[in-house]
């Protein structure tokens, strides 16, 4: 315990001597960027000294050359020796795919759900969290695909809302959030559990839904949702197919597995329509991309409630919180545009105008100077990753990528 | 200053080296263990296992499991440790400590041995009624387990009670040595079926033969039908006398020739190479033989270019070809990862293709198009949309030049419109690769949707459809060809069900083990009046490859449907080093689109039986690319449609071609 305890010292005071000379020298900034409808992830080098940036290196990606597979989420494993990425369509399932960073070789696939997207690894359990988003198939719940990154296997698939979205963990690695992006709610995920915590309704008349432990159909949350809607009338605007709950069997096809009934249950129209959720680095709070609502939410997570509601522009999609907590970075989809917001005011600080429509994802450097904003474009125009100084709030370079750029994520920041 | 902070970088890193191995090592002194060495279950059965994490003192540590297995459709395991098995077999559990970092990450992994069911019963298949000395014929048994499945994993050991009356060998062919009786045992695990027969004096005193060629040329794939009489002494058949067929050949090229023909125990037989073939027929100790024939097929045909449409700004997907309402001919490409574009030609002298008009929309790729059988309405699918709504774009081409939006429907539709066809006012869009739905387009601007067709069976996807006399033929990847009955009429090859576009009725499939099945296509032979349903393949077993050309894989396969229960596959067209994409079949010849093997024109006449491409029966083929094209100087070919005399095509690489098929100079096909 006591050698346990000294190699910790020793490993901190390390750490600290290499990497924070770095930090102060590092100019080089790295992120990856996929471009779904060109099946190609790229390498994007921002020269911090220069502020010029460019495409470092394409990586072709997917199965097949004459469909488009569509790669939509990608992150980095917690000790950056790879990255994964979610190819969303299949026959008819995504699959994970794992590249060695550096050489971006293809490692290892595995087989997800419908439409898996965003994903994230823990720090405590060291699993992969991937949403599996569905997003042209029936109304019906979904899972988030539980993978060993080393393995490259499924260990569960963990039942959640209807379009699930977004999913980031704690800085302790202990809690995964995502959001169902038509049941308007949040899910908290217990990463070592490998079950639903909680939800809670992100509607502006929420009640509250706390210690509930599983997302199952016949749960009560589901119940007492379905009470409400009765109760308000508000069932009679589903009566079409699109509203039908059934159970998505993403993934599970399987001889012999038992499946639920697929009971059906009416579901309100959603009006908050939720795509992402991201926690605060150091305090009890997740922020949400309200994309229906046209708002970031705020959510304590001691509390279990919405605290604050900021008004951002039009279709927030994806956000991050800055490593430090002091700033918030959201895509709007719907006008091209990128909000920056103070957290302590909770107001919109800066709106940039991206270099294109359909503004996508969002990654900030570890040292929170930049933000990198895919941009999917129209049709045949490029994307682009839009790369704004947080300290001006201004974009100070483009770069055009592949058609539909999207998934993005922060690799790393080196000297020279 | 840099010097010094790359020295101390070093040592640093030198340092923290150290003190990883350290904790690695501290990692490997520990070892899951589970509470069984190894695990054994029955089919169904359910269990929970359990381990603990130990240090190099044998002390449980407080280190957290999950377990999970890579055998995932044959175990259900669950993080917790509850494990079922849902298929026989050897798998294994694998049991992880949660941790983050990976070197602190160990696991162990337990065998699991999961029983098949104990044999059920043996049964013999094909028991004669009679057994004449000296014949000798192949018996084939059934064995089914206790869950109900046919098993053909279990060593089946066969024995004669008299071997020198009848014996048999591993393969179940039992052979007559003199007349007497003899028990025949055949046993599977514990279970065993006994056959008690007799060997009877064999009749046959003598064996004609004979085919349904006699008289005519054989030419190489012609499939010839050899039928073998054995008689008694007084010329009476024995018409239960097993007879097997066998050759020898003698080809023309015996240059290291390889198999050279194919004859199945029906006594069919065809050529692939040109030379003498002996056929041998035997039933016990006589036999017979015939010598044929058989000449190069010279099917081949001059295939001439005779215009093109370079496209040089993006990718081509599929193309039609229709008359339009003023009497011109035109053509409609779709665009892939582009712009979403569809692009109108005037193609009434295909010498000169002409681009007319071009109709641009929210999409990145306009993978089909499809022209009403009245020339007036079009149909474009989306896929990329920029909302993600994707759809069908359904087009007024009643003036090609001046293309309008009819209307864009999305309604259930956002998953991406991958393949479409228009009959009888109706629009059927393959849809999210999951299902088909039908849109009744009576009045094109307000279209609506009828019906929907899906299979429920697992993990199911779908790719295209296309449909003949009321009857839908979609291809299902590993569902295979399925047909559907969506209105059929008096036409069609094979009885329907009443179904119509709001009550589609499934009539029969046929799956192949590949899974590959991308495209299917009926055709009744004009030759034979077989009808078959082709069943064709997209497959890039090779992976994708990132350096350089792709390689596609697989082929077209010939299912002949009598009925729509007992589909047959009897024959395929493989070409080697390519792959099939879309293809047509026009008065009994094969067109198909090969990727980087361009155009296929194929003989498709007469009966089909083994792999056309080795029998000589490629009429023609052509390979196009152009130096101005999206992707110069490289073919891939992408689908072909014959039309008014000429071969329409369209290439990924390069746009759209037109060809013109010459006159045989030769024998020419049947």
């Amino acid at each position: 315990m006591k050698n346990h305890k000294l190699f910790s010292i020793l490993l901190s005071a390390i750490l600290f001597f290499l990497l924070v000379p770095s930090a102060s020298f590092s100019q080089d900034y790295y992120v990856y960027v996929a471009a779904e409808s060109e099946d190609e992830v790229h390498l994007i080098h921002l020269d911090g000294k220069t502020n010029k940036a460019k495409i470092a290196k394409t990586i072709q990606v997917g199965r097949y050359p004459t469909e488009t597979d569509g790669p939509h989420g990608i992150n980095i494993s917690l000790d950056g020796e790879y990255w994964f990425l979610s190819i969303a369509h299949g026959n008819p399932y995504g699959m994970l795919a794992k590249y060695k960073t550096g050489t971006d070789e293809l490692v290892a696939t595995t087989d997800l759900g419908m439409f898996p997207a965003s994903m994230e690894i823990s720090k405590s359990t060291g699993l992969l969290y991937v949403v599996n988003f569905n997003l042209h198939g029936d109304m019906v719940p979904s899972t988030v695909s539980v993978v060993d990154p080393d393995y490259m296997e499924v260990i569960t698939d963990i039942k959640t809302g209807i379009m699930p979205h977004g999913s980031r963990i704690t800085d302790d690695g202990t809690k995964q959030y995502h959001v169902s992006m038509m049941t308007d709610e949040l899910y908290e995920i217990n990463t070592a559990g490998l079950n639903v915590n909680r939800t809670l309704s992100l509607k502006k008349n929420a009640m509250k839904m706390d210690g509930m432990e599983d997302h199952s159909d016949d749960s009560k949350e589901h119940k007492e949702n379905h009470e409400k809607h009765m109760k308000d009338g508000t069932h009679e605007e589903h009566s079409n197919k699109e509203n039908e709950m059934k159970e998505d069997h993403s993934g599970h096809d399987m001889d012999g597995m038992k499946k639920d009934s697929g009971m059906k249950m009416m579901h309100a129209k959603p009006e908050v329509k939720p795509t992402w959720a991201d926690p605060h680095p150091t305090k009890p709070l997740v922020y949400v991309a309200g994309n229906g609502s046209d708002e970031i939410i705020e959510i304590d997570t001691e509390k279990w409630a919405v605290t604050r509601r900021f008004k951002s522009g039009k279709a927030p999609y994806n956000l991050e919180v800055s490593h430090d907590g002091k700033i918030l970075v959201a895509s709007y989809k719907g006008e091209g545009a990128t909000g920056i917001f103070d957290l302590e005011s909770g107001k919109e600080i800066a709106k940039v105008k991206n270099s294109r429509k359909v503004t996508h994802g969002v990654a900030i450097s570890s040292d929170n100077r930049y933000a990198f904003l895919s941009v999917e474009g129209i049709g045949g125009e490029p994307g682009s990753v839009d790369i704004i100084d947080l300290r001006t709030n201004e974009r100070i370079a483009v770069v055009e990528t592949g058609k539909q750029a999207g998934g993005i994520v922060f690799w790393k920041q080196v000297a020279p | 200053m840099k010097k010094i902070n790359s020295i101390t970088k070093l040592v640093g890193i030198a340092v923290l080296t150290v003190v990883l191995l350290a904790v690695n090592s501290k990692a490997q002194d520990k070892k899951i263990v589970f509470d069984t060495e190894m695990l054994s279950l029955k089919l169904n059965e359910e269990t929970k296992i359990s381990a603990k994490v130990v240090d190099a003192d044998g002390n449980t540590t407080q280190d957290s499991l999950v377990f999970f297995t890579r055998n995932r459709r044959s175990l259900i395991v669950t993080p917790d440790g509850n494990v079922k098995a849902i298929q026989s077999g050897k798998f294994s559990i694998i049991a992880r400590t949660l941790t983050a970092n990976r070197a602190d990450r160990i696991s162990a992994t337990l065998a699991v041995d999961v029983a098949y069911p104990p044999v059920k019963s043996v049964t013999f298949l094909n028991a004669p009624e009679n057994f004449y000395n000296t014949t000798t014929i192949s018996l084939e048994t059934k064995v089914v387990d206790e869950a109900g499945v046919t098993r053909d994993n279990v060593d089946v050991k066969l024995s004669s009670s008299n071997p020198d009356v009848a014996s048999i060998d591993a393969f179940g062919n039992l052979k007559a040595h003199k007349k007497g009786s003899f028990t025949i045992t055949a046993k599977a695990e514990n279970k065993s079926a006994t056959w008690k027969f007799k060997v009877s004096e064999n009749p046959i005193a003598s064996m004609d033969i004979s085919h349904n060629y006699d008289g005519k040329t054989i030419r190489t794939g012609d499939v010839v039908t050899f039928e073998a009489i054995a008689k008694t002494s007084k010329g009476d058949a024995v018409k239960d006398a097993p007879i097997k067929y066998t050759y020898i050949a003698e080809p023309d090229d015996n240059l290291g020739q390889g198999a050279s023909a194919q004859i199945a125990q029906s006594g069919k037989f065809v050529a692939s190479d040109p030379g003498l073939f002996t056929i041998v027929a035997t039933s016990g100790d006589k036999s017979t033989t015939t010598t044929i024939k058989a000449v190069p097929r010279n099917v081949q045909r001059p295939l001439t270019l005779v215009g093109k449409g370079i496209v040089s700004h993006t990718r081509t997907s599929d193309l039609w070809v229709w008359e339009g309402v003023d009497g011109r001919d035109y053509a409609l490409t779709g665009t892939w990862g582009g712009n979403g574009e569809a692009i109108f030609w005037d193609v009434t002298d295909p010498s000169k293709i002409t681009p007319i008009d071009t109709v641009v929309v929210d999409a990145r790729t306009v993978n089909d198009v499809k022209v009403s059988e009245d020339g007036k309405v079009a149909v474009i699918t989306r896929e990329g949309a920029s909302d993600r709504k994707n759809g069908i774009i359904i087009l007024d081409v009643t003036n090609p030049r001046d293309v309008k939006i009819h209307s864009e429907y999305t309604q259930d539709l956002t998953g991406g419109v991958h393949n479409t066809f228009i009959y009888d006012n109706h629009v059927y869009a393959v849809n999210n690769g999951r299902k088909y739905d039908i849109i009744n387009i009576d009045d094109p601007k307000n279209p609506k949707t009828v019906g929907v067709f899906e299979l429920d069976t697992p993990s199911h996807s779908i790719h295209d459809v296309w449909i003949q006399d009321g009857i839908a033929y979609s291809s299902n990847w590993s569902d295979g060809i399925v047909a559907v009955d969506i209105g059929s009429n008096a036409s069609a090859d094979l009885p329907g069900a009443g179904g119509s576009p709001e009550n589609p009725v499934q009539l029969g499939s046929y799956a192949y083990p590949s899974g590959w099945n991308h495209a299917a296509f009926p055709f009744k032979s004009e030759s034979t009046g077989d009808f078959y349903v082709l069943g064709g393949d997209e497959a890039f077993p090779y992976g994708l490859n990132t350096e350089g050309a792709n390689r596609a894989a697989g082929w077209i396969h010939f299912v002949k449907f009598d009925d729509w229960d007992s589909p047959a596959e009897v024959a395929r067209y493989q070409v080697p080093e390519a792959g099939t994409h879309n293809y047509w079949v026009e008065g009994d010849i094969l067109y198909v689109a090969m990727y980087n093997g361009g155009l296929r024109v194929v003989d498709i006449s007469g009966e089909l039986m083994g792999d056309l491409y080795d029998q000589g029966r490629e009429i023609a083929s052509f390979y196009p690319s152009d130096s101005e094209a999206y992707i110069p100087n490289a073919t891939f070919t992408w689908g072909p449609q014959p039309y008014k005399g000429y071969i329409f095509l369209s290439d990924w690489n390069s746009g759209i071609w037109a060809l013109k098929l010459g006159e045989s100079t030769s024998q020419g096909t049947n």
